[in-house]
């Protein structure tokens, strides 16, 4: 009887150790946050720490490839034209002729936001030991993609009325005043829309790859990785494609 | 996993009953039921009910604990829709990135790339306008060519002219030799005829005296 518990006892124990120790292991903490207090608010640390790391890796890399441009650009150098053409592309096709301006903002949230999916993806950031959460992608955070949101419907609005003045406020009513209510409600839906596609997107995919590799550590979850990194791109893509598609359409005439 | 995700859908987590409540209760069941059934010693009986009662805690507390929903007592409340500062901080710290990069990249590399364009546009128009260099160059080489063909013609023309004056002089020459030739010929054959007509005049005079003796010898 007593030996009979003892091992029930031990086996429990094992399996409970085991369990703890795969969550130890392979625990992405969800919602969990390094807490920092500034000024008596409180700031999630380890988004703070991974922009950083992020905003450095996008400045050294273009102050190192673009320090001297040479006319026939070497590699670094082209892969940054490349970088610009593209985005100067995006910005022309949903903005149109007066992409000028906006070039830098759309540029800036499509690196950002990719470098930071990336970064999630790719950096090891979880070899580094937090006392509390973990290190990801800074996209990771719904704060920060709804920093980015709220900055694009600022942007928009203010392309609309520097384009327009006050007469930007007529699209409320267009093409006819019934759908002022809809047109009001898309202003709070866009910003909405972005961030949670973005937040979402990131989240999930983590998730989904810690959760196969907790089940299966090799091999099956590198289509899943793959298949990470092709969807982060796409969204930071997207991001600054609907970006753009939002300033362009309050720049746009329509009358 | 699965669990920490259930967690943090779950805005409010309920925290699980402490492990000492639930386990007592347990115990005395245990106590009740299982006890009486062998026949021990006092001695034995609290050993084993010591040991009993560890492990049916345990049991207690593992049954508690693996359920899914109390294994998130060990996890804090989980705040994925947590908003505070770091969003301001995201948006200031984008800005500063956006200023910076506008300034190190999108302005300096758009420029340089922008005025290496219209050089190339340059450079090819000039190429464009080449192409009529060329057909001026060819023109004057033609021009050239027709001058030096001219050249060429007119000095063939003028040793001709030479050449044929020579000829002429030459020829106008051996004429004059010959007719002057010719002149003295005939001039000697004048003489010699004269001479010949003033011999025979003289011998005509004796011949017409010796035939008049032959004929007329009756004379």
């Amino acid at each position: 009887m007593n030996v009979l518990f003892c091992s029930i006892n031990t086996l429990l124990l094992c399996y409970i150790n085991t369990r703890k120790g795969l969550y130890d292991i392979s625990g992405v903490e969800v919602g969990q946050h390094l807490y920092w207090q500034i000024g008596g608010f409180q700031v999630h640390a380890q988004v703070i720490i991974t922009s950083w790391v992020v905003i450095a890796i996008l400045l050294g890399s273009a102050i190192i490839a673009v320090r001297n441009p040479q006319t026939i650009p070497t590699d670094s150098q082209n892969f940054f034209e490349y970088v610009l053409e593209f985005i100067r592309d995006v910005s022309k096709t949903q903005i149109g002729e007066e992409y000028g301006p906006w070039v830098p903002f759309i540029g800036t949230l499509f690196l950002f936001i990719f470098v930071s999916n990336w970064s999630g993806a790719l950096l090891p950031w979880k070899i580094i030991q937090l006392p509390h959460g973990e290190l990801a992608a800074p996209t990771n955070d719904i704060n920060t993609t709804v920093a980015l949101a709220l900055l694009t419907s600022v942007a928009y609005f203010y392309a609309g009325l520097n384009k327009k003045g006050l007469g930007y406020f007529g699209k409320y009513i267009q093409p006819t005043p019934i759908l002022l209510p809809i047109n009001i409600l898309e202003d709070f839906t866009k910003p909405l829309s972005l961030s949670f596609r973005l937040f979402g997107n990131i989240l999930a995919d983590e998730l989904v790859v810690v959760v196969l590799v907790s089940l299966v550590p090799s091999v099956v979850p590198i289509p899943v990785m793959l298949l990470g990194l092709f969807t982060s791109g796409i969204q930071a893509l997207i991001f600054a494609t609907l970006a753009a598609a939002y300033i362009g359409e309050s720049m746009e005439g329509h009358h | 996993m699965a669990n920490m995700i259930m967690a943090s859908s779950r805005t409010l987590v309920t925290p699980a009953p402490s492990l000492s409540t639930t386990a007592k209760p347990k115990l005395i069941i245990s106590n009740s039921t299982k006890l009486p059934t062998p026949k021990i010693t006092k001695d034995q009986f609290l050993k084993l009910s010591t040991s009993t009662l560890k492990s049916l805690s345990f049991v207690a507390a593992t049954s508690l604990t693996l359920a899914p929903p109390s294994l998130a007592v060990e996890i804090e409340k989980a705040a994925l829709f947590e908003f505070n500062l770091t969003l301001p901080i995201i948006m200031a710290e984008f800005l500063i990135l956006m200023f910076a990069l506008d300034k190190i990249y999108f302005t300096p590399v758009g420029k340089f790339m922008d005025d290496r364009d219209a050089e190339i546009r340059a450079k090819l128009n000039d190429v464009k306008d080449t192409s009529g260099e060329v057909k001026q160059l060819e023109e004057q080489a033609a021009a050239i060519l027709k001058a030096a063909r001219a050249e060429i013609s007119a000095a063939l023309n003028k040793m001709k002219k030479e050449t044929q004056a020579e000829v002429e002089e030459k020829l106008a020459e051996g004429r004059k030799k010959v007719e002057a030739e010719l002149q003295e010929a005939l001039a000697n054959l004048e003489q010699q005829k004269e001479e010949t007509m003033k011999a025979l005049d003289s011998q005509i005079a004796t011949l017409s005296q010796e035939i008049v003796k032959k004929v007329l010898p009756t004379v």
